[in-house]
């Protein structure tokens, strides 16, 4: 039974959606969140931080102590247009963020359908954008992370400057890390210019692409292949002409397959089309051409056991990012380096506070 | 047994060596000011025998520095503690894989060559170091290397995939792979840029860029450097991201052309040198772009390259330019701060203002698309009280840099030469952080020892803060 800390009491948010726990909280200041982490590890209290929501099917499931939201953290510090960076606390949704870039034509190039998804959620669970596979994953936008670690330190890694290698780059090792390093309070995020002319365009055969050098993504929907195209307009008109298929100005994202079971299924890219053989009749998928990465959703988990054999046998993955933990191991084979990885994490939060047990081989 | 005769067992003899001579030549890197003294030199040939060596320099707790070509400018290579320099030049297999666009590479390959191998299946690697005929791949992942041309496609750890590295305890382990998104911690990312630090790379495996279709080359001379930076801003404010966008300032451009004849204007104050890569349609477009922006910023003549030739004419005066400099004197001091690119303007005035101040010859030569400073001071090591002047300026070129928000170092590293002003770059509990990561690494402190992190980094006494706390306050 958890002693319910009465004087933090106008830190108290209900949080739809967010897993039992005996109180709920949403700091207004980094300042609450170092005192918060340095109570919870004090206490050994489990936290469960929360952006969006978005991601929470990711990982083996926390049992927190209190969920932790970040929801209040979400202002812009600093937007220069002019040098392509913005600095945003962690909260801010990322739907609204690239609603004020495209203003000025730029973007964070993140996720396009983010359903809700925050900047620091976006981030903690290594998800990227649709266009990764030209404007790269999202590990490279990040320039400058300030988190609090387990314990209640406030620490910032890299700068505020779109090259640099002054120290460690911690700011890297936090993406994909799930929060265990530490909680995500604010980054700074390199952009990337939006160019005027862009389009759409449905082709037969996947070979086809192959006329464009770099286009900005090659996905396939449920038996349907799209080249996504930027650049100016004389460009981009040269490429959907060379390209032949139907067109459309303007750039169609789709969404992510949703289901019961929802997956990513990761392999070398050269392997995509065998991968989307492999999987099951009944199964949805978006597939990244010439990345390696499929999105894939289903009404069961029959059969991921196989595909996952498959996809570790080649380096790499089938993470599940929605279903039943008690049905199938979200994870599956941990990565090497597990000893390392353990030490690293008890180094940012030595009582094992964030997000425990929800990394890969329990971390 | 000693330290050298058990590397001997391991190596054989003539991959150890312990001659005054060959001690001397693997004292130091690239880097004028900071020399050590190795008790011996080794040479594996494959990663069995790194893990082997790493075990032994454990046992004698010698220090272990790896080293590929020695072109690191900030003395992360220099054993300066003493101990075992690895050189990893016999590690140099290439194993391409053209359909994934990736190569397996050995840490001893050189960067140049690991782009020629690619040619012939259309694909390059993106970093381009300006000493990319000399440096190794191992190099360019312990520094995380730029080069003109990562302005739109990245540094280095933009484009390793995996790694085979020697960890603590001889422990060999590859971290990532071909397919994205490896789950767990990306310790992958963190290796990359740790100057040797961490443990030591063996392999990479590297993200290979097809050849783009057509590439454009512009130079523009500028009356003044302060119109060159301002352009350089707004061809970034205007939205555009070439891929690459570098200056050289008149004292470089003389120096440049009396060595190597690559057309540079020298009557010029400066001279922007920017490319645009893609489809026909799209560079043509944007070098016209970039063209206007330059003759609104009073751009004395603009110069585009019709022909390979001439593209790489002006490109290798670009990357001759470090080793036109002996001109001017034996050794030069070279800083690599980086500032947001909107203040490129007001910083290259303080940086001059400073030069003079001290009465020192400056060269500048950079890579202004991103802020990524070169401000290269020329001198003779040899006098004393020369180099202490020359650090001096060196240091307040450096603060003028972070007081506009910059950062330490853009693609050279820390080492030994930046390592005491990481203070003025990060605070207490930063640091603290960067030596934990170091010692889950590195608990017994073999690898690279007393590089990028000041002496004292480690603050043990943090619980004490949190014992001031009373029981309950949380404000």
């Amino acid at each position: 039974m958890i002693n319910h800390p009465r004087h933090i009491s106008w830190l108290e948010v209900e949080i739809p959606g967010a897993p039992d726990s005996a109180f709920q909280l949403a700091p207004r200041s980094v300042r609450d969140v170092t005192s918060i982490l340095r109570y919870s590890s004090e206490k050994g209290l489990a936290v469960q931080v929360w952006g969006g929501g978005t991601h929470s099917g990711y990982g083996t499931p926390v049992k927190p102590d209190f969920v932790m939201s970040m929801e209040h953290l979400g202002e812009v510090e600093r937007w220069e247009p002019d040098d392509l960076t913005i600095v945003v606390g962690a909260g801010a949704r990322v739907d609204r963020v690239e609603a004020m870039l495209a203003e000025r034509n730029q973007s964070l190039v993140m996720p396009e359908r983010s359903n809700g998804a925050t900047l620091g959620g976006v981030i903690a669970a290594g998800v990227s954008s649709l266009r990764r596979g030209r404007l790269y994953a999202t590990r490279e936008r990040v320039l400058e992370v300030t988190m609090v670690t387990g314990d209640g330190r406030l620490i910032r890694s890299g700068g505020r400057v779109v090259k640099n290698v002054t120290g460690y780059d911690i700011h890297r090792l936090v993406v994909g890390a799930f929060g265990a390093l530490g909680v995500i309070v604010s980054v700074c995020l390199k952009l990337m210019p939006t160019p005027t002319g862009a389009a759409t365009v449905e082709i037969d055969e996947l070979a086809g692409a192959g006329v464009i050098a770099r286009p900005l993504s090659v996905l396939e929907t449920d038996g349907s292949v799209r080249v996504y195209l930027q650049g100016t307009e004389a460009e981009v008109a040269a490429q959907v002409s060379r390209l032949g298929g139907r067109s459309e100005p303007g750039l169609d994202w789709p969404a992510d397959p949703e289901g019961t079971w929802q997956w990513s299924l990761r392999v070398p890219p050269v392997l995509v089309g065998e991968a989307l053989a492999r999987l099951r009749p009944g199964w949805r998928y978006l597939a990244l051409h010439g990345v390696g990465e499929i999105r894939a959703s289903s009404e069961s988990h029959d059969g991921a056991e196989d595909l996952r054999s498959w996809a570790e046998s080649l380096g790499g993955n089938l993470v599940m990012c929605k279903g039943d933990s008690g049905l199938f191991d979200p994870w599956g084979k941990p990565p090497v380096g597990l000893d390392l990885q353990r030490r690293i994490v008890a180094e940012f939060d030595p009582s094992r506070v964030l997000n425990p047990g929800r990394l890969p081989g329990g971390v | 047994m000693t330290l050298v005769a058990d590397l001997r067992a391991v190596l054989g003899d003539e991959d150890v060596m312990e001659e005054p001579v060959e001690l001397h030549l693997y004292s130091k890197d690239a880097s004028p000011l900071v020399r050590g003294h190795p008790t011996c030199v080794v040479f594996p040939r494959d990663t069995a025998e790194v893990a082997e060596i790493v075990r032994i320099a454990e046992r004698y707790q010698a220090p272990i520095v790896a080293r590929g070509a020695g072109t690191g400018l900030a003395a992360g290579a220099s054993p300066t503690e003493g101990g075992i320099v690895v050189v990893t030049t016999a590690l140099r297999d290439i194993d391409l894989d053209p359909a994934n666009r990736t190569a397996w590479v050995g840490a001893g390959v050189i960067n140049l060559d690991l782009t020629k191998a690619a040619t012939s299946h259309g694909l390059h690697f993106a970093p381009d170091p300006s000493s990319q005929s000399a440096c190794t791949i191992g190099g360019n992942v312990a520094n995380n290397s730029g080069g003109p041309h990562c302005l739109s496609e990245g540094s280095t750890t933009s484009h390793v995939l995996g790694l085979e590295v020697v960890l603590a305890g001889g422990q060999i382990v590859v971290l990532g792979g071909q397919a994205p998104d490896p789950i767990g911690l990306d310790l992958k990312g963190v290796i990359v840029g740790s100057e040797g630090t961490l443990g030591i790379v063996t392999r990479a495996l590297v993200r290979l860029l097809p050849v783009e279709p057509d590439v454009r080359t512009l130079m523009m001379g500028f009356p003044t450097v302060e119109d060159s930076a301002r352009a350089v801003s707004d061809v970034i404010a205007a939205g555009l991201v070439p891929a690459a966008l570098e200056l050289m300032d008149q004292r470089m451009c003389q120096a440049v052309e009396n060595w190597l004849h690559a057309g540079l204007p020298t009557d010029a104050a400066a001279v922007l040198l920017a490319e645009v890569v893609g489809e026909t349609e799209g560079v043509v477009s944007q070098a016209q772009l970039i063209a206007g922006i330059g003759r609104a910023n009073h751009a004395m003549g603009v110069e585009i390259a019709e022909t390979e030739e001439h593209r790489a004419l002006l490109w290798k005066g670009r990357k001759g330019a470090f080793g036109s400099v002996a001109q001017l004197a034996p050794d030069y001091y070279l800083h690599d701060a980086v500032v947001p690119r909107t203040r490129l303007v007001e910083t290259m005035r303080a940086v001059y203002e400073i030069a003079d101040r001290h009465g020192l010859t400056m060269a500048n030569v950079f890579h202004a698309g991103d802020g990524n400073l070169h401000p290269l001071i020329a001198f003779d090591a040899d006098d004393p009280e020369l180099s202490e002047t020359v650090r001096q300026a060196g240091d307040e070129i450096v603060a003028a840099c972070l007081e506009v928000g910059g950062a330490l170092s853009g693609e050279h590293g820390i080492g030994v030469e930046k390592r005491d002003l990481m203070r003025s770059n990060f605070s207490e509990l930063d640091l603290d952080a960067q030596a934990r990561l170091k010692e889950a690494f590195d608990p017994m402190g073999i690898f690279n020892p007393n590089k990028i992190l000041p002496q004292g980094s480690r603050c043990f006494d943090f619980g004490g803060a949190r014992r001031e706390l009373p029981e309950g306050v949380w404000i």
